[in-house]
């Protein structure tokens, strides 16, 4: 495996928070090396420092969109630690669905979800399922929109595709769930297209500003922020408030917290579970 | 090393004497049955990590019947066909089945021995994943208990305070009373 130099990794840990906002432990060199590496062999480059030009002056941003998907780390799995579920269940869905029903007949309320770092699917796919287990054919009553965003291509490819492995399915989905949502492919598990019509994934980086997103009523923002620094962290969560509804709930990783980071947040809880509203 | 438990199913008994000599030499635990019925029963009472079966086999259950019997009992038994003279018709219908490889007759040892040291490895990483993400689990766990709670403490902390600094910046009320409402506040 290609070694990295110091000041080598000082650039290359400078380049990778310009361009994703992830912020590295430059004490740890092998995570430079073992996610680095293989990129950098394949393009033919003897330095991590010849693959810092390289990235620089490739016009098409192909080497960079390959360092975003070696970077980051797309852990997730099917309904993660099962209380933000319970909670959308018990409390936020009957909340807002009561808050936006409709006055008349003929008009239907938009009710917008956003999973703000959604990896392969995961989390939204078990927004989506919540959702239709609790409403079943009410859900026409109303106009969700569900959407997941991910800085990185490979992962927003394989959510909108919505094919798990034996792996990850075998990780958080019960027999029953499986069956009703998905159907076997090969030695995969499909989305059924009924599950797979209620969400849309595209590519987003949140370093970004939120021009063009809209409001949503509920925001998932779990296990990303984790990757930011301290002023990334409060610039992200203030444009986060800006893109909530007044009455809308923001739900974070269970090992985050946001004192510190954001006052513009208070902390409810529900069950056994922890959400946030705008003061 | 080399912790898998193998069964080897096969009719002709020096082919069996073989396999078993050779795996034990390499440190495998080696158990053995010589048709379909006597590998059903050893299955259903030991743990295999292994089956190394022979296609054709006297007796009602054949090689392909022991693929399905062995994972139906337990999905994580790996399987290893073994053919006197394979056609690639043979060994896709056992891959799909679930065999995770086919070898001919004559056994070449070497190959044998580099697909099984193969699935030990295998089974070496998935049991370390699975022990990574549990340890994981239990400090998230641990971890997201006290975040809550710390959260919540701060915002309870933080309206007492919102509250007393309103009743000191209160003019309207002398101070002495004011301090009296604020100290009241602190102490609940
Ligand atoms: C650990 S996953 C979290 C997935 C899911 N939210 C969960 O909690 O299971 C983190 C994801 O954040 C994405 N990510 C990292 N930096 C990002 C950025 N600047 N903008 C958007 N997504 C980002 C990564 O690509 C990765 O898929």
């Amino acid at each position: 495996m290609l070694k990295i130099a110091a000041e080598e990794l000082k650039i290359i840990a400078q380049y990778i928070h310009e361009i994703s906002g992830i912020s590295l432990d430059q004490s740890k060199s092998y995570l430079f090396e073992t996610r680095l590496g293989s990129i950098a062999e394949e393009l033919g480059c003897t330095s991590y420092r010849a693959l810092y030009d390289k990235a620089r002056r490739d016009p098409a941003k192909k080497i960079e969109r390959q360092i975003i998907d070696a970077i980051s780390t797309n852990e997730t799995l099917f309904f993660r630690d099962t209380s933000p579920f319970e909670l959308l269940k018990h409390k936020i869905f009957p909340d807002i669905i009561d808050a936006r029903a409709p006055r008349s007949p003929h008009t239907k309320s938009n009710i917008r979800i956003w999973s703000s770092a959604s990896s392969t699917g995961q989390e939204l796919y078990s927004i989506a399922m919540t959702l239709d287990e609790l409403l079943g054919a009410q859900i026409k009553n109303f106009n969700f929109q569900l959407l997941g965003t991910d800085i990185s291509d490979n992962v927003v490819k394989q959510a909108s595709y919505g094919k798990y492995n034996k792996f990850e399915i075998e990780r958080g989905l019960s027999r029953q769930t499986l069956q009703k949502y998905f159907t076997l492919f090969g030695d995969s598990w499909k989305v059924k297209d009924q599950l797979r019509g209620m969400v849309n994934f595209r590519k987003f980086n949140l370093m970004h500003p939120f021009t063009g997103l809209g409001k949503f009523d509920i925001i998932f923002c779990r296990n990303v922020a984790i990757y930011f620094t301290l002023e990334d962290r409060k610039k992200l969560f203030n444009k986060i408030a800006d893109s909530l509804a007044d009455d809308g709930y923001l739900i974070i990783g269970s090992t985050e917290s946001l004192t510190g980071i954001c006052s513009r947040f208070v902390p409810k809880r529900h069950l056994r579970a922890i959400f946030y509203q705008k003061k | 090393m080399n912790n898998l438990t193998i069964l080897v199913v096969d009719d002709d008994p020096v082919i069996r004497r073989l396999l078993e000599q050779r795996l034990a030499k390499e440190n495998y635990s080696v158990l053995l049955a010589n048709d379909g019925s006597e590998a059903e029963k050893i299955l259903k009472g030991s743990h295999i990590d292994v089956v190394l079966t022979d296609l054709m086999m006297p007796g009602t259950i054949s090689g392909m019947e022991v693929i399905d019997m062995a994972k139906n009992l337990n999905r994580n038994i790996e399987v290893i066909l073994i053919t006197a003279h394979s056609s690639i018709d043979t060994a896709v219908e056992a891959m799909k089945k679930g065999a995770v490889d086919y070898l001919e007759k004559p056994i070449n040892f070497t190959e044998l021995f580099l697909r099984l040291e193969k699935i030990a490895t295998m089974r070496a990483i998935l049991r370390s994943a699975e022990d990574l993400r549990q340890a994981m689990d239990v400090t998230e766990t641990n971890a997201s208990g006290t975040i809550q709670h710390l959260e919540l403490t701060v915002r309870d902390l933080q309206q007492k305070i919102d509250t007393i600094e309103s009743i000191l910046r209160d003019d309207a009320t002398d101070s002495d009373s004011r301090i009296g409402e604020a100290l009241n506040i602190l102490l609940n």
